[in-house]
Parts: structure tokens; sequence; C-alpha cells
């Protein structure tokens, strides 16, 4: 009995010794990897100099783990993050879930933010995310060929496709324009701006599944149509492939420019420095739908660190550091005085267009099932791609599967 | 027998069992139970839909084009695998000069994660750049497609796994081929056999076994293929590449369909399970019992 005793009060001693530890000043941060780890990375380093006594852990994952990890953390209330880095489609689920913390009650969020950005970090009139990356669907394409070939800037998806096919035909080694056909996310984000182009739409504003109109069945004809003037493979296209299809000199178009890319677009390793032009996406029978894809930084509700990780986002997002983030990352920020900075300007020459583009942003549909229904569109765009089924067919399996997934 | 001796094995055997119930009972169960809900995550707020889950996968051409995938895949794979690690097994059986190089090498794939094996792989599968077509292009061919034709991304799977394990199958033959003594072989070419009559009624009836044990290891594993197809095609192109884990993993994860996806399992833990069956019953059998 005495030993039981003795053993129960090392463990009462080792919980104390413990218990103050575990409620220490941390912050756990579940962040995005590839072109956005640099600048989650920069900011973490800058925080803990200023902030030494702070422990930080910062996790890099890819978009489909990251939100994985969320979700389920969420779910669970694991209390495992603190600072969230979140894709704006996913706001919508996890702030209508209540899976996120009310900004405001952290003390707010100062700055004048892009107010497509700032909307898609809204729910019921209340702040649940900071706009950390002000990332928008661009358009590219080469200057210099398309000035060879007597075109101008494409005004539509059409202008496009006749400019393309040109290029292709008389220059050799180049494709008349890339895209991201992989399936899933990437190749939904290449067709969103045709589809909204011709008028069409996934979701309607009463949140009906509305794909199997004309205007979508033109819109996936027409992206069809872009196939044969991408390289071969593109059905296994992402963003490093179109990427390196463009600084290579290997297309001459590329459908999707994300402003995060483009950063890279005049660099050394870029054979076509300063003959690309980043430019909002061409329009149809309706003018151009530049599509929104921001970042967000948001604090999980069951975070145990709130006020540690609203300090980390307001240090994140002041116009200081949304500048270093850009000039030394190429991830666009989200204050807008930013796109007009001259020195900011001066690197990346398209931000004034960038800034337009994204004052006129078109955010995904804003329902929490958007993650599923992107992913039954992307099979079945691919299906269609890869001429395994008709267009129509495509479009009218699709969407009765998402009227399915609206209705769960 | 005292009780506390008839006892004592239970006793010892306890926190294997606890271990066996928590870990392997207690999930089956639970994922059987989810399978008859439609919930988003675990029984809160979910709804007793009895078959429906079941019957949803039936209608599924996504479902139903997985199920073929991972069919064809363990079939074809466990044939290939199982047949490179025979012949690999009996071209190694006999000495010659830097024999256990020729092992090591072998078996370099089979001890890599599969992350790098796809890595690797990924990159001699790029179409302009990669290494097997400029291998093609030196002499005068065309390059092939590995990933995007939808015709062929699943063989180049296959061909990825093939490279990957068919050492493990080489290990397990190669045991075999060496515990069968020579003095048969030698009673053999005494009464006039030669080598294909050796090989095929002497080496094969011997080797049965561990064919067996090396078939059945691969096709139980096989049958579980994600990893690759996760890094290398993410199912794709269209639904070319999808499998049962691959579904399963993107009902669950994806879109927290639970109960859709533990219908899935489900269906994947009966396959799996008549190939544990056959595999115990054949195990049983070999040691007479």
């Amino acid at each position: 009995m005495r030993t039981m005793g003795k053993a129960l009060g090392a463990v009462l001693m080792l919980a104390g010794l413990v218990l103050p530890a575990a409620a220490q000043d941390r912050l756990v941060i579940a962040g995005r990897d590839a072109g956005f780890a640099p600048a989650l990375a920069k900011m973490v380093e800058l925080y803990q100099a200023k902030n030494p006594n702070v422990k930080i852990e910062r996790l890099e994952l890819g978009g489909g783990p990251l939100y994985e990890r969320l979700a389920v953390g969420a779910r669970e209330k694991t209390a495992a993050t603190d600072v969230a880095m979140l894709d704006d489609i996913w706001a919508p689920e996890f702030m209508a879930r209540g899976w996120l913390t009310d900004l405001d009650t952290v003390g707010g969020l100062p700055g004048e933010f892009v107010k497509s950005a700032i909307d898609v970090s809204k729910h019921n009139g209340k702040l649940y995310a900071a706009p950390f990356v002000g990332n928008i669907a661009m358009f590219a394409y080469r200057k210099d060929l398309l000035a060879k070939h007597g075109f101008e800037r494409p005004k539509t998806w059409s202008d496009v496709v006749k400019a393309a096919q040109v290029i292709q035909d008389k220059e050799q080694g180049v494709s008349g324009l890339v895209f991201r056909g992989i399936k899933g996310n990437p190749i939904v984000t290449s067709f969103l701006p045709v589809l909204w182009a011709h008028g069409g739409e996934v979701v309607s504003a009463d949140g009906k599944a509305v794909l199997d109109t004309p205007a979508a069945e033109k819109a996936l004809t027409q992206f069809l149509s872009f196939k044969p003037l991408a390289p071969k493979g593109v059905e296994t296209y992402n963003a490093t492939e179109l990427r390196d299809a463009v600084q290579q000199g290997r297309a001459a178009i590329a459908v999707e420019m994300w402003s995060s890319w483009a950063g890279t677009l005049d660099g050394s390793a870029s054979k076509v420095a300063n003959q690309v032009e980043v430019v909002a996406t061409p329009g149809e029978v309706k003018g151009p739908a530049p599509m929104l894809g921001a970042w967000l930084l948001a604090i999980p509700a069951d975070s145990p660190n709130k006020a540690r990780a609203a300090d980390f986002i307001r240090f994140v997002t002041s116009p200081e550091n949304q500048k270093l983030i850009a000039l030394e990352t190429g991830n666009p920020p989200t204050l807008a005085a930013l796109f007009n900075d001259k020195d900011l300007v001066a690197k990346y020459r398209w931000y004034p267009a960038q800034l337009e583009a994204l004052n006129v942003a078109q955010a995904r549909p804003r329902i929490s099932q958007w993650a599923r229904v992107e992913t039954i569109l992307g099979d079945y765009l691919q299906l269609a791609l890869i001429g395994q089924m008709p267009p129509k067919q495509a479009l009218t399996e699709a969407n009765a599967q998402i009227a399915r997934a609206l209705s769960r | 027998m005292t009780a506390s001796r008839r006892l004592l094995p239970w006793l010892l055997l306890t926190p294997a069992l606890l271990i066996f119930a928590g870990l392997t009972l207690y999930p089956l169960g639970r994922t059987l139970a989810l399978s008859l809900f439609a919930t988003d995550y675990g029984f809160e707020n979910a709804k007793f839909v009895g078959l429906e889950n079941f019957r949803e996968l039936w209608d599924s051409r996504f479902f139903r084009q997985a199920v073929t995938n991972t069919v064809l895949f363990t079939v074809v794979s466990t044939v290939l695998e199982v047949a490179a690690g025979l012949g690999l097994a009996l071209l190694l059986d006999r000495a010659f000069p830097g024999r256990t190089l020729v092992m090591t090498l072998l078996l370099a794939p089979f001890v890599l994660s599969t992350m790098v094996v796809t890595a690797i792989w990924r990159a001699w599968f790029h179409f302009d750049l990669g290494f097997l077509n400029n291998l093609l292009r030196a002499i005068g061919l065309p390059g092939v497609p590995w990933l995007f034709d939808p015709n062929l991304a699943l063989w180049s799977i296959v061909l990825v796994d093939v490279w990957q394990t068919a050492p493990f199958a080489f290990l397990i033959i190669f045991a075999g081929l060496r515990l069968i003594p020579q003095d048969v072989y030698e009673a053999a070419r005494v009464d006039g056999a030669g080598p294909w009559r050796r090989f095929r009624d002497m080496t094969l009836p011997l080797l049965a076994p561990y064919l067996f044990v090396a078939a059945l290891l691969r096709s139980v594993d096989s049958f579980k293929l994600f990893d690759k197809v996760y890094a290398m095609t993410g199912g794709g192109p269209g639904q070319a590449t999808e499998t049962v884990s691959m579904f399963v993993y993107r009902q669950g994860f994806r879109f927290f369909d639970i109960g859709l996806a533990s219908a899935a399992a489900v269906v994947m833990i009966a396959v799996a399970g008549l190939l544990a069956v056959v595999y115990a019953a054949s195990l049983l059998k070999g040691a007479g019992r």
C-alpha cells in the first residue's frame, strides 16, 4: 500500500511538471507545401526571431492531406492545430460547421484587404479567416509568338483556339496551349473559367446542380478542343508541368496561370523572360470571369493557443510582411494597396491587372459540399478528356451525381 | 490438472487477445456497423439505411471499375511476380562469379520505400524526358504514353509493382529451392531425366508450397494497392487505375461519406478474408491437421 502511495505521488509530481509544460506558449501551424511553403517558412523565421520563447512547429502538407488533417482534427476536436491554412473553397464548410474561431473575439484583423478575398473569409457577417495569398486564375500568352503570327491578346476562348492552332502548326516544338488536365481540382479549375464564360454554372445560387445545360455542353466541347493543341500527356499535367512548359518555351498559351506561379516567369530559369503576358482570362458569350483561389489563415475553434495564433496571423498579414512574402516568394498579397506598390510592380508587372481581376473575381460555389462536387466533376471531365465518355453524357452523369451529393 | 494450471494458458494469452480484440475485432465490427448507416463521421447523427450503401456501391460505375482494376492488378501482378521470383531463384541457384553482388542488387528495389520507387518511376515514365522513352527513341521507336494512356496506365503500375516486389517472391522461392535435396536430382539424372523433365516433374512439385505461399502473400498485398496509384496517377487517367482502396480513401477522407466508405471496406475485407481463409486452410492442410 505504501509503495502504491509512493507511485501515486510520483505520478502526481510528474503531472505537476508536465501540466505547466503543456500550457507553454506554443504554435502548431499547418500549411501547404510547394510554392506556398517558403512564405510561411519565412514568416515563422521572422516571428520566431521576435518571439524566441514561443515553440513553433510548422507542418508542410499537400492540398489533400492538409484538408484531411484539418477536417479530421476538427471532427475529433484534437486541438492539434493553432493556425490552419485553408483553401477558400474549404472555408464554407469549416465556417458553417463552427470549426473556426471568430477573429473578432481574439483581437480582430486590421488592414484593407481585397474585397473578394475578405468576402470568402466571412460567414453570416463574422470574420473567421484572414486572406493570406491573393491567388487568382489569370491567363498567360507569349506576346512575341502571338504578334509574330498576327494575333492580339485573345478576348474570347474562340480567339485562343484560333491563335493556338496557327502557332502549333507553324512553330516547331511549341504546343499551341497548355492546361492542367490531371483529374480532381486541377482539371476543374482549368475548366471553370471556360464554363463561366459560356454562361454555365455547376451549382445555381439556390444550391441546385445545373451542369446539364446547352451552355455547359458548348463549354465542355470547346474545352475538349484544347487537347489536340496541348503537349502530349496533358491529361497528367499539374502545376509543375504547366509552369515548365511555359517557362521552357514549349507552350504558347497557358489557359490558367495562377498568380503564385507567375512569380518565376521572368526569372533566370525562364527561357521566355519578359515575353509572357499575364492578363485576366478571356470571355466568350459572357465577359471574363477570373476565378478566385485565395488561401486563408484561420484559427481552429479547438486551438488551445488562440491569442498567440491571432498574433501570428496579424503579423503575417501586416503590410510589411505581405510585401516581403510577395517580393521573396512570389506569393501575391491580399492587401489591396500592395498591388500598386512600386517595388512590387517593378518585379511583377501584372499586379495592377491582377488587382482589377481580383476586384471582379468569381469565387467557386460557396457550398460546404464543394470538395465532393469538385471531385465528381473532375472525374467526369477527365473521362471526357481521355475520350471515354461523350461530353453530353459526362455532364449529365456528373450533374446527377452532384445533385445527389448536394442532397446529402 | 488444477484450475490454476487450466487458467494459465488463457492468462498468458490475454494480452494478445485484448490487443487482437482492440485493434482488429473492434474496428472490423465498427466498420461493419457503419456500413449500414448514412453518416459523415461516427454514429452521432447517423441514420440507419440498411443495405442502401451496398446498393449504391453496386450502382456506382466508379466502384465497379475500381473492383475490376483491383482484381486485374492482383491477378496479373501476382502471377508475374511469382514467375519472375521463380525465374530469378532458378538463375541464382547455381554458383557463378558475382552472384552475391547480383543478389544484393536484385533485392535493392524491395528495401526502397514505395514513395522513392514511385518517384523514380514517374521520372522514368515521363513522356518527353523519361529514361524509358529516351531509350526507345534511341533505337528508333516512338515514345510510349506510359501513364496517360487509359489502356496502358494500369499495366505500367503492374510493371512498377513487379520491379519492386518480385524480389520478395524470389526470397521465398529461393529458400524453398535450397531445401530440395540434391540427391533427388542425381537419381533423376541417372534415370535419364533431362533438364525440362527435372524442372517440370521434380522442381515444380517440390516448390509448390513455396510458390503457393508467395502467391498468397503477394495477392493479399496487391489487393490492397493504394500507395503506388496515389503517388503515380491518382487513380487516373479517367478511372483507369482507380482501386478499391483508393475508392474507400476518397469516400472516407475526401467526402467523409463514412457509410459508403465502410460498405466498400466491408467488400474489401470479405475478399481479403476469403484469400486469408484459403491461405490458412492450405497451411493447416500442409501441417497435416
